[in-house]
């Protein structure tokens, strides 16, 4: 893990096929190691603005009480975009 | 009737409340864990004339202190109050799942093991050696479903045979592993045994080398001074959670290796995937991805762009019935050429939003934009920019304002000043519904040159305004590493893409539509002259900025344009339609129109009037304007500085200008 944290800390980003390729290692044990990096607070999941349960609340035209809002980011967007953990 | 409880334990998603509700049917009761927030379920079965009570405990990932819920389950374990606790363990991925087994060694209650979904590890051609895994644990072990209720028979045995066992995980080979950490040994020696009833020393040791709080702060207050100091002096840097996780790890991959055979899971990149990701050919085949994407684009919105000539149809048809039944000639011009000339022009803007959205759509559905978000991720550690720093832009391609509200994942201040400035320059919905259109009229089939221009414009003054701006804004060590999941390609569900694409399609109708005929009227009414020639007030002050306006490429009428842009892009063909068709019914737009007041559309008039120098200088220049005023609104509530908001407005108003200057030039050397 310390080996996963370096390669993180270089600034690059990386795919779990990638970082499982340079670790040589698995990507189910790339998966395990991000889980508990999680867990212990050294990474984090990041939550699209569209992914959180009520995606108005990250809004300011929702916030600012428009009427006719257009920040907000329609439904059924960004559906199969990945998910992305970064370094904290 | 004697009473037996048995605690449930187990990570989210290893099938514990499916196990909790198959033992305890209807006897089963929700409340709250007391003082806190957290959910308790308990229930209760009867199995060969005993009562047991089932304690499911809330879902944690580990036994650290993390959370409320994983306090309260090591609290309740430790505490004695279970006579056994049912550890359960996905069994299709035993090396993720058995971490919390590990984090539980070391705790003073008896316990087994249930290996769940069985099915599911069946299906993946894996083979588990239970007998061989319960030799390395000491403790009774089980394979079954959750799901399947004819295997529970399974499950009362070896919850008998653990309840009679009373055993506690063997964790010998652990413990050897966590021997080699620095310090261990010694931090051991000073905790001596029950010092914290239920656990042991050699689990107190791991948490106070992971900085468990409250374990901390346990061991500091039933430990003399002597020994806290001891143990304070040995404990290390802060990695000690990442060194105790890493014997854990180890711990079970001996557990699992012989136990568990089978096919390992190891996802390589496909061939596509290894051009994207590739370090040289992955930015080029993104680049040649959204340029077949954006010409793709124009293959939908044609027929939608043919349906908008109905309204040109229209148009003179009903000038010419006005007419003749004798209407005023204002009335026949705002009938004709602010709503029905606006309405041609949103349909065709339509065409390119309905065309886009489809294609990009598409790309996302099948996971091509996961790619591309990937390729510029790394593009965004050149400007600077955490990668995260890329979803607030790629939600900019639809609105400006989505961007900044988004830019709010983004903690590091100075990050998301950035992010927002750079955001501003990823044209907008709007402007994709804009740009699109002029270029087709301006510029026929080399429109597709001038969008890729406008995009390798937008890459260059991303990264010059990061530059500018990133100096002041920007430390480079804030920048860390990303991991992004590339999700598999899969088949695109039409259904749902056709409803998003026509739910979009129709959000810009009712949103650009009430903008171009508001901004037409008042430009047209400004424009509507008494028949001199310089009698409208725009004519004025248009042609008295002119001498200015001209440097920068643009006849008065469009600057006025430009200007309405600020206030929202589709607001720039309102002023258009109103100026260069307001002409027909007062002298004053006589020298802009050349004669050409009576072409039959809009297109014809703006070709006749306009040279393609200044279409060029025009695109650019509202392309890189200001997004929008709400734009801007967004902008000071994201990052709450009216000096950033001011400067970043003042600087793109600013920089718009110039690029439509160059803009102009270049093409006076082109045509």
């Amino acid at each position: 893990m310390k080996r996963l944290l370096e390669l993180l800390n270089d600034g690059n980003s990386r795919t779990l096929e990638m970082l499982a390729d340079e670790l040589g290692t698995t990507t189910d044990d790339v998966i395990r190691q991000m889980e508990y990096l999680e867990c212990i607070g050294a990474i984090r999941k990041v939550v699209k603005p569209f992914e959180k349960k009520n995606p108005c609340a990250s809004c300011s035209g929702c916030e600012s009480g428009s009427a006719a809002c257009k920040g907000c980011i329609p439904q059924n967007a960004a559906v199969n975009m990945g998910q992305m953990w970064e370094v904290l | 009737m004697s009473t037996t409880t048995i605690a449930l334990l187990g990570q989210p998603n290893s099938g514990k409340s499916t196990l909790f509700n198959a033992l305890t049917g209807l006897h089963q009761h929700v409340g709250n864990w007391p003082g806190k927030t957290v959910e308790k379920k308990e229930g209760s079965f009867a199995y060969k004339g005993s009562t047991y009570d089932v304690a499911d405990l809330p879902g944690s990932y580990s036994m650290s202190a993390n959370s409320d819920e994983e306090v309260i389950t090591r609290d309740f374990i430790a505490s004695g109050n279970a006579d056994v606790v049912c550890i359960l363990a996905d069994s299709s991925q035993l090396e993720r799942s058995l971490f919390m087994l590990a984090d539980y060694a070391g705790i003073d209650a008896p316990c087994f093991l249930v290996l769940n979904m069985e099915d599911v590890a069946k299906e993946q051609g894996k083979t588990i050696d239970v007998a061989s895994l319960e030799k390395k644990l000491g403790i009774p072990v089980m394979l079954f479903s959750a799901t399947d209720t004819k295997a529970y028979d399974k499950f009362y045995t070896t919850l008998e045979r653990a309840l009679k066992a009373k055993s506690r995980i063997d964790v010998s080979a652990l413990e050897e592993e966590y021997e080699k950490l620095e310090g261990y040994n010694e931090i051991k020696e000073q905790i001596h045994d029950n010092v914290i009833p239920g656990y042991t020393p050699m689990w107190l040791t791991v948490k106070y080398l992971e900085n468990d709080k409250v374990v901390s702060a346990k061991l500091k207050s039933e430990l003399s001074e002597d020994k806290v100091a001891t143990i304070e002096s040995l404990k290390g840097d802060n990695n000690g959670a990442i060194a105790t996780g890493e014997c854990k790890f180890k711990w079970i991959d001996e557990l699992v290796e012989g136990t568990v055979k089978g096919k390992k899971k190891t996802i390589k990149l496909g061939k596509l995937d290894r051009i994207y990701t590739h370090r040289f050919w992955g930015k080029p085949a993104v680049v040649l991805t959204v340029v077949l994407g954006l010409l793709a684009s124009f293959i939908p919105a044609l027929p939608i762009m043919a349906v908008a000539s109905v309204f040109d149809i229209l148009k003179n048809f009903a000038g010419e019935a006005l007419n003749s039944a004798g209407c005023s000639p204002f009335l026949i011009g705002l009938l004709c050429d602010v709503v029905i000339q606006s309405m041609s022009y949103v349909t065709k803007m339509l065409g390119f939003v309905f065309g886009v959205t489809l294609v990009f759509g598409l790309l996302e559905e099948v996971g091509v934009m996961a790619r591309i978000s990937y390729v510029f991720d790394n593009t965004m550690g050149k400007l600077g920019l955490q990668g995260k720093s890329v979803m607030p832009f790629l939600v900019s391609f639809g609105c400006t304002m989505g961007g900044a509200a988004g830019a709010r994942v983004i903690d590091n201040w100075g990050q998301k000043i950035l992010t927002i400035a750079l955001a501003w320059a990823v044209p907008c919905g709007a402007a994709w519904a804009t740009i699109p259109m002029l270029s087709t009229v301006f510029f026929g089939p080399a429109a597709p040159v001038v969008i890729i221009a406008v995009l390798i414009v937008m890459i260059l003054h991303m990264w010059i305004t990061a530059k500018i701006f990133g100096a002041k804004l920007i430390n480079k060590e804030d920048r860390c590493g990303m991991i992004m999941e590339l999700p598999p390609y899969h088949k695109p569900k039409w259904g749902a893409l056709f409803r998003y694409v026509f739910g979009r399609t129709k959000d810009t109708f009712f949103r650009v539509v009430k903008v171009v005929l508001l901004v037409c009227l008042i430009f047209w009414l400004l424009s509507y002259g008494s028949g001199a020639t310089d009698t409208s007030i725009l004519y004025k002050v248009g042609t008295a900025i002119e001498p200015v306006t001209k440097f920068f490429g643009l006849p008065w009428q469009l600057f006025i344009a430009f200007i309405a842009a600020s206030v929202g892009k589709e607001g720039a063909i309102g002023v258009i339609t109103a100026l260069y068709t307001g002409g027909s019914y007062g002298e004053g737009f006589a020298q802009a129109m050349s004669g050409a007041a009576r072409a039959a559309n809009l297109g014809d008039i703006l070709l006749a009037n306009v040279s393609r120098p200044e279409a060029l200088a025009f695109i650019f220049a509202i392309t890189f304007n200001m997004p929008c005023v709400v734009a801007l609104a967004a902008t000071y509530q994201e990052i709450h500085s009216v000096k950033w908001t001011a400067r970043i407005a003042l600087y793109y108003t600013l920089v718009s200008l110039a690029l439509a200057c160059a803009a102009y030039h270049i093409g006076l050397i082109i045509w």
